[in-house]
């Protein structure tokens, strides 16, 4: 490392990827939708909060005439920050979506080009390659979260009722970190099975299939949740059934449901957490994110680094 | 220092029980414009994927400018420009930024004077400015030469490269490698079908069947004892004996 002369070509590499990929109507499509959901976020939870606020603004003058006492602002009873609960929903879904796209079309648009003999021929090491992608893909999630984060700060600054703290700023940037790290996750997934699998569809489905399976089944066998609950940002978050069977597969397979790591974390942060609700996972939310990001990310890499470079395109 | 471009002892791929390609021993010589013939199947892509760093051998050893492909593959790789069979590029970038990527990634200085070079040589500098997706075949065959030969490689690989060319193209094409390896002493290594290719292009030739080498010699030694076009083209069959299955 530090070296600039052997980090050119990765360098290279990165520009490279990420104006291919920016050229891909399906990436473009779906980074379009995860942002046009997430202004829709911020507005929702701008238009509640300002009708709440209209209606009790009202109701207290209506009171004041009547001599009546003035209860408190329900606006200023729950905190800013679950305004953007519905945010927690969007990543898992299209975001998460948009990630295995990104992820996938980083491989798969030197693949269907038809490029890879030339890179490949090329006075670099294989592992350059990967970790050129691996480092496109995260660049490409941080501008989405960033572009997120843009949008929902704006939001903020524009409900004078709220005033978040420093601690409430600083619980939102740990939001964004962790959202782009859960993201990541899926994104690395996309970039593994983009190098891995012989067709561009297979590489696609699966990635696909093991999103839907965190984010739909784990639930399920893990805390009870059925599908249409895990949409829904705070029943997600209902209590399993104090069965020894949910007690055993919370535990147990609760560090591999990331869906569910993911929402606790963001519930945890944009203080939308349920009283009652009880952790029965073996290890933190934010360490099986962690370490699901680091090791699919290393596996994506290595991917990539040993893909059959003999191959201009996908298998006819 | 070794005089050998390519150098190959007993080189040898295998996919599960068939080996592609058998014991290979195969030196070129700087300067030497080799033609590789070959049934369909024979192993001759095999071979230049393996020269190319691309595929790892079974076994065996390969040399490319003195440098092993599996061992000190990145030195190999600088020595060497790769057109593979139907070469694609970029289609939905300009001509000049795909050579322009290629040109960094081979470490040009100087990328931009080099690509007009390079597109002078290939009497093609009006593509540059054109999207690579919109080229005929003859077109991103040019362009997918120019990229092949833009950090000016000792040695350069082309499998097949006058496959679905027109016979203008084929010439145009012929009559480049011809210049390229007089102009810049490119050695020149080609895999083709094409025995005519072969005695207008080529300086040497190798046969391989099933696997193995059956014959290499200088053109002019083939010539020698074997005159014409049409004896080449004898002499060629006679060393690849037709097999029953899969000789198409
Ligand atoms: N990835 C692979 N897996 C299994 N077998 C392979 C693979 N690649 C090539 N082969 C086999 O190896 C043999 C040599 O193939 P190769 O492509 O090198 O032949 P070739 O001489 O280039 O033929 P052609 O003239 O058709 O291009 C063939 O029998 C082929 O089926
Ligand atoms: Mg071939």
């Amino acid at each position: 490392m530090g070296n600039t002369a052997a980090n050119a070509p990765i360098r290279l590499l990165i520009s490279q990827s990420l104006a291919t990929i920016a050229r891909e109507r399906t990436v473009a499509l779906l980074a379009l939708l995860f942002l046009v959901l997430v202004v829709v976020a911020a507005y929702l939870g701008w238009s509640a909060t300002s009708t709440v606020n209209a209606i009790y603004l009202r109701s207290v003058d209506y009171m004041t005439a009547q001599g009546q006492t003035i209860p408190s602002n329900p606006v200023l009873d729950t905190s800013p920050l679950a305004l953007l609960r519905n945010m927690a929903t969007y990543v898992s879904l299209i975001g998460a979506l948009a990630a295995i796209v990104v992820g996938h079309q980083l491989i798969a648009s030197d693949r269907k080009a038809g490029t890879m003999p030339l890179l490949a021929t090329r006075p670099m090491r294989g592992i350059d390659l990967g970790i050129a992608k691996a480092v496109a893909l995260v660049i490409a999630i941080a501008a989405l979260v960033t572009f997120a984060a843009v949008i929902n700060t704006a939001t903020f600054l524009a409900l004078p009722e709220f005033r978040l703290d420093g601690a409430g700023w600083s619980k939102l940037a740990v939001f964004y970190g962790m959202s782009g790290l859960y993201l990541l996750v899926f994104g690395f997934l996309g970039m593994w099975f983009g190098a891995a699998a012989k067709s561009e569809t297979v590489g696609l489905l699966i990635p696909v299939t093991v999103w839907l399976t965190l984010t739909f089944v784990l639930p399920q066998i893990t805390s009870n949740i059925n599908p249409v609950a895990a949409l829904n940002p705070v029943s997600a978050l209902a209590d399993a059934p104090a069965s020894a069977f949910f007690q055993v597969t919370g535990w147990a397979l609760g560090p591999f449901s990331l869906a569910e790591a993911y929402r606790v974390i963001s519930a945890q942060l944009l203080d939308f957490m349920p009283p009652t609700y009880v952790d029965r996972v073996a290890i933190p939310a934010a360490a099986s994110l962690l370490i699901a990001a680091a090791g699919v990310g290393a596996i994506a890499t290595r991917a990539v680094a040993r893909m059959d470079m003999t191959k201009g395109d996908y298998d006819a | 220092m070794n005089t050998y471009v390519v150098e190959t002892r007993q080189l040898t791929k295998r996919y599960g029980d068939h080996a592609a390609v058998k014991n290979l021993s195969l030196s070129v010589e700087r300067g030497e414009v080799f033609g590789f013939l070959g049934h369909n199947g024979a192993g001759k892509t095999t071979t230049i994927h393996m020269l190319t760093t691309l595929l790892k051998p079974t076994s065996g050893t390969a040399l490319v400018c003195g440098k092993s492909v599996t061992d000190q593959s990145l030195e190999a790789r600088r020595h060497i420009g790769y057109v593979p069979e139907n070469v694609r590029l970029y289609d939905t970038m300009t001509a000049r930024a795909n050579l322009l990527f290629f040109a960094r990634l081979s470490g040009v200085e100087n990328p931009d004077r080099r690509i007009d070079e390079t597109l002078d040589f290939l009497e093609c500098r009006d593509l540059a400015p054109r999207l690579v997706g919109s080229f005929s075949k003859g077109l991103r065959q040019r362009i997918g030469l120019a990229q092949a030969i833009l950090h000016r490689p000792d040695v350069l690989f082309l499998d097949e490269p006058t496959s679905g060319l027109d016979p203008m193209g084929i010439k145009t094409l012929r009559d480049l490698i011809v210049r390229l390896n007089r102009e810049f002493g490119t050695t020149i290594f080609m895999n083709t079908h094409l025995i005519s290719e072969i005695s207008r292009t080529c300086t040497s030739i190798g046969v391989l069947n099933q696997g193995e080498l059956v014959f290499r010699d200088t053109i002019e030694k083939v010539t020698e004892r074997y005159g014409s076009e049409s004896s080449l083209e004898e002499l060629y069959l006679s060393v690849t004996p037709v097999q029953a299955k899969g000789a198409a």
